[in-house]
């Protein structure tokens, strides 16, 4: 039984495919700004009946086809495939601005889309040549891949898992079922992790291509799940019966190789997961920022009272902040992917958490049309209908690929490794500043250079007593600095008292204490600081000379002040600027409310560079 | 860091045993008589993730820059002292 996904891929796609590789050959796609807004004027401006006929298609939980036709028209899948085996994804920071535009439009759609992304990574990460080569042109064809990890008994704890593959002559079998799969019933090709010795272990596990063509009957779809959110997304699972693979051809990896093969390829979609978040705040934002600019209230606009303007620009220097460090990290796939085995969970725990919390605030400045569902057919204001499901549908982003809890395990679980690089620090990579310079070119990616472990702990973290004296010698010069300069100087204060904690931390898994976890918490916020600072030392200049970003965000390291004083209220339980800090802070903020004002008028993106929507170009 | 003071030479595999030893027993923070060296360092109570610490002890002990999953490879303190052993002389592991 042939899923009628592959059947529509093999045909009607293939031709747009074709077409886009053409046009892509002729574009020099040079910054991920450049890349979005190829994407967005690829697929046109949005239609407000589009809005319209999604909510409806949400409603009845239906799978957003035409949506996802339109991502394949555009042959977005082909930059889920690197260059080296004949896709587009030459850097990942571009294919992450792409994702992030189709999140900005519509969660169903990038998710339903993007999961092909994490289906095929791991033969990215570890795959032989030909089996890169086999996955490559169905993932550029269109096909749907999934990526089958969790079973209904076990979530987290992947090296629980039941679903085996044991040999049976010169073949393998697998049995077993997979619960809670993205993609599952229409995807084309899975990949299985699977216990290949009964006794399971670290080395327990292999990870298998299935193909639905091959497999037939033996592999079979299980019903839809309803969810909360992404309603119209096939979030389903399938159990396998007795399929027959070729123990080598289809193997991924090694012998024994899957968990860590599966591990390191979360280094890479746990980085890219935040991309998803960026877009539901994208759009989340400027509905509010429409809303409270239209908005009159006691005879002036709903943004000219101060909570209500103060609490706009406070969610917009969080997503200015989240941004910063997921560019810095994605970056860091390029340049210090050693240190990726840190960088990814903390950003899959910080900017889905603080994407989740921006969203819960710009609900309450929306007050009563948040809770409203109709898209148009009250047309009341800005944000009515659109913005529960944004709320709803985004949800999701820090549930799957390692939930919260998980991914602040995993720092928990590095502590020792932390603890001691804290105390014979070492100076940072190169690499560092390469990712933290958005003027720098990004090397290729090396996926064999992703490390389990940051033997050297981050180098974020050592650096940045060092950035915070870069800091205080500019603002000797450049007095508006001072305010910054003192706040990372906090900031570097804060985190060393955080890592003599850290280091103080027994072992005992996995009976990890509550107070470590909030350690880990605290721990991703300072490291978010710490890509914040160096990413606007390393790269001011260079966004100021090119005209990369809005002048009144970077002059003056206003969007970092901000951003800082984000960090500054989570690290610091109940923390409150003084009163002349507040002044300063007063003042950088209404800057950040006029610049999202301006680039939500303009149709850009809010963010830290510039880039427009399709309705601006 | 300072290379010379960090990395350091064993005359014998025991001698790698009983610093593997020593290392565990400060991670469980327990006596180091009670670390069977024969016995796989998941029941010693270092689970899959903690493990693959054991690398950054090695790197900055010996100098030697290993995988984090050698210690996946060499799950008991012998087979893993064995294997650092041939790794640092230059033998075959
Ligand atoms: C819409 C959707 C799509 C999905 N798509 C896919 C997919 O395509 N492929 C796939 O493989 N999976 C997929 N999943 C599964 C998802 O990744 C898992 O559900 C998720 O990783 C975590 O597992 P869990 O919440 O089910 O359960 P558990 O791991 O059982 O966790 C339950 C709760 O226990 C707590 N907990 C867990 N670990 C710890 C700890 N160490 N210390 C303290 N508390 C802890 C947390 O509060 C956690 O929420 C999807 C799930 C959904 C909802």
């Amino acid at each position: 039984m042939n899923p009628a996904a592959t059947d529509h891929a093999t045909n009607a796609a293939a031709d747009n495919v074709t077409d886009t590789a053409a046009d892509a050959a002729t574009d020099t796609v040079s910054t991920p700004a450049d890349a979005a807004e190829d994407l967005e004027r690829r697929l046109g401006p949005v239609d407000p009946a589009d809005a319209h006929v999604r909510d409806l298609a949400d409603e009845r939980e239906e799978f957003p086809q035409a949506d996802v036709d339109a991502l394949d028209g555009i042959g977005l899948a082909r930059h889920y495939v690197p260059v080296e085996h004949g896709g587009l994804l030459r850097d990942y920071p571009s294919t992450a601005a792409m994702i992030r535009a189709v999140a900005g439009r519509d969660l169903t759609m990038a998710i339903a889309h993007g999961k092909t992304f994490l289906g095929a990574v791991s033969v990215w990460v570890a795959g032989s040549g030909e089996q890169a080569a086999r996955v490559a042109g169905l993932v550029s064809a269109g096909v749907p891949v999934s990526w089958g990890l969790t079973e209904r008994g076990h979530g987290s704890d992947l090296v629980a898992g039941e679903v085996t593959a044991y040999p049976d002559g010169d073949r393998v079998r697998l049995d077993g079922e997979k619960w809670l799969i993205n993609n599952a019933t229409r995807g084309g090709l899975v990949t299985v992790l699977a216990r290949s010795d009964p006794a399971g272990g670290p080395r327990g596990f292999d990870l298998y291509l299935v193909d639905r063509r091959t497999a037939g009957d033996s592999y079979r779809p299980l019903p839809k799940v309803r969810t909360l959110g992404i309603r119209g997304a096939d979030i389903s699972g399938f159990t396998l019966d007795g399929v027959l693979l070729d123990p080598d051809a289809d193997r991924v990896g090694a012998p024994g190789s899957g968990l860590e093969t599966v591990m390191r390829s979360l280094q890479l979609t746990r980085t890219l997961c935040a991309t998803l978040s960026l877009g539901a705040a994208d759009h989340g934002l400027a509905e509010a920022a429409h809303f409270a600019a239209d908005r009159r209230l006691y005879g002036r606009p709903l943004l000219d009272l101060p909570a209500a303007g103060r609490t706009l620009a406070e969610c917009y220097a969080d997503h200015l902040l989240h941004e910063a460090f997921a560019t810095l990290a994605t970056r860091a796939i390029h340049t210090l992917p050693g240190e990726l085995g840190i960088l990814a969970p903390a950003v899959k725990y910080l900017v889905p958490v603080g994407t989740e919390q921006l969203l819960a605030r710009l609900r309450r400045l929306l007050g009563a049309r948040a809770w409203l569902r109709d898209v148009r057919g009250t047309e009341v204001s800005p944000g009515v209908g659109v913005f529960q499901k944004i709320e709803r549908d985004h949800r999701i982003v820090s549930l799957f690929d390692g939930n919260t809890v998980v991914n602040l395990n995993s720092l928990v679980s590095q502590f020792p490794l932390l603890g001691r690089a804290h105390r014979r620090p070492r100076p940072a990579e190169a690499g560092l500043y390469r990712a933290a310079d958005l003027g720098a070119p990004l090397p290729p990616a090396d996926p064999s250079r992703l490390r389990l472990m940051p033997t050297r702990g981050a180098g974020l973290l050592h650096d940045l007593p060092a950035a915070a004296a870069q800091l205080a010698e500019l603002a000797a010069e450049n007095g508006r600095l001072t305010p910054i300069a003192e706040s990372a100087r906090s900031l570097a204060e804060r985190t060393g008292e955080l890592l003599e904690d850290v280091a103080e931390q027994p072992i005992v898994p996995p009976d990890v204490p509550a107070h470590a976890f909030d350690l880990a918490r605290r721990l991703t916020w300072a490291l978010a600081g710490a890509a914040a600072v160096r990413l606007w030392l390393d790269s001011h200049s260079h966004v100021s000379r090119t005209a990369l970003g809005p002048e009144s965000l970077w002059t003056d390291g206003r969007w970092l002040h901000a951003a800082l004083d984000r960090v500054h209220t989570r690290l610091v339980a109940g923390h409150r600027p003084t009163a002349d800090e507040e002044r300063a802070l007063e003042e950088t903020y209404a800057a950040l409310t006029g610049e999202l004002l301006r680039q939500t008028a303009g149709h850009r993106f809010p963010s830290l560079l510039h880039t427009r929507r399709a309705e601006a170009l | 860091m300072n290379t010379s003071e960090s990395t350091a030479r064993p005359a014998d595999i025991d001698e790698v045993v009983d610093w593997l030893i020593e290392r565990v027993a400060e991670y469980r923070e327990i006596p180091a008589a009670d670390v069977d060296p024969e016995v796989p360092l998941a029941e010693l109570g270092l689970d899959s993730v903690y493990v693959l610490s054991l690398c950054g002890d090695v790197e900055d002990h010996y100098g030697l820059v290993v995988e984090p999953t050698v210690a996946w490879d060499h799950p008991t303190i012998d087979a893993l002292a064995k294997h650092l052993h041939a790794e640092l002389t230059g033998g075959a592991s």
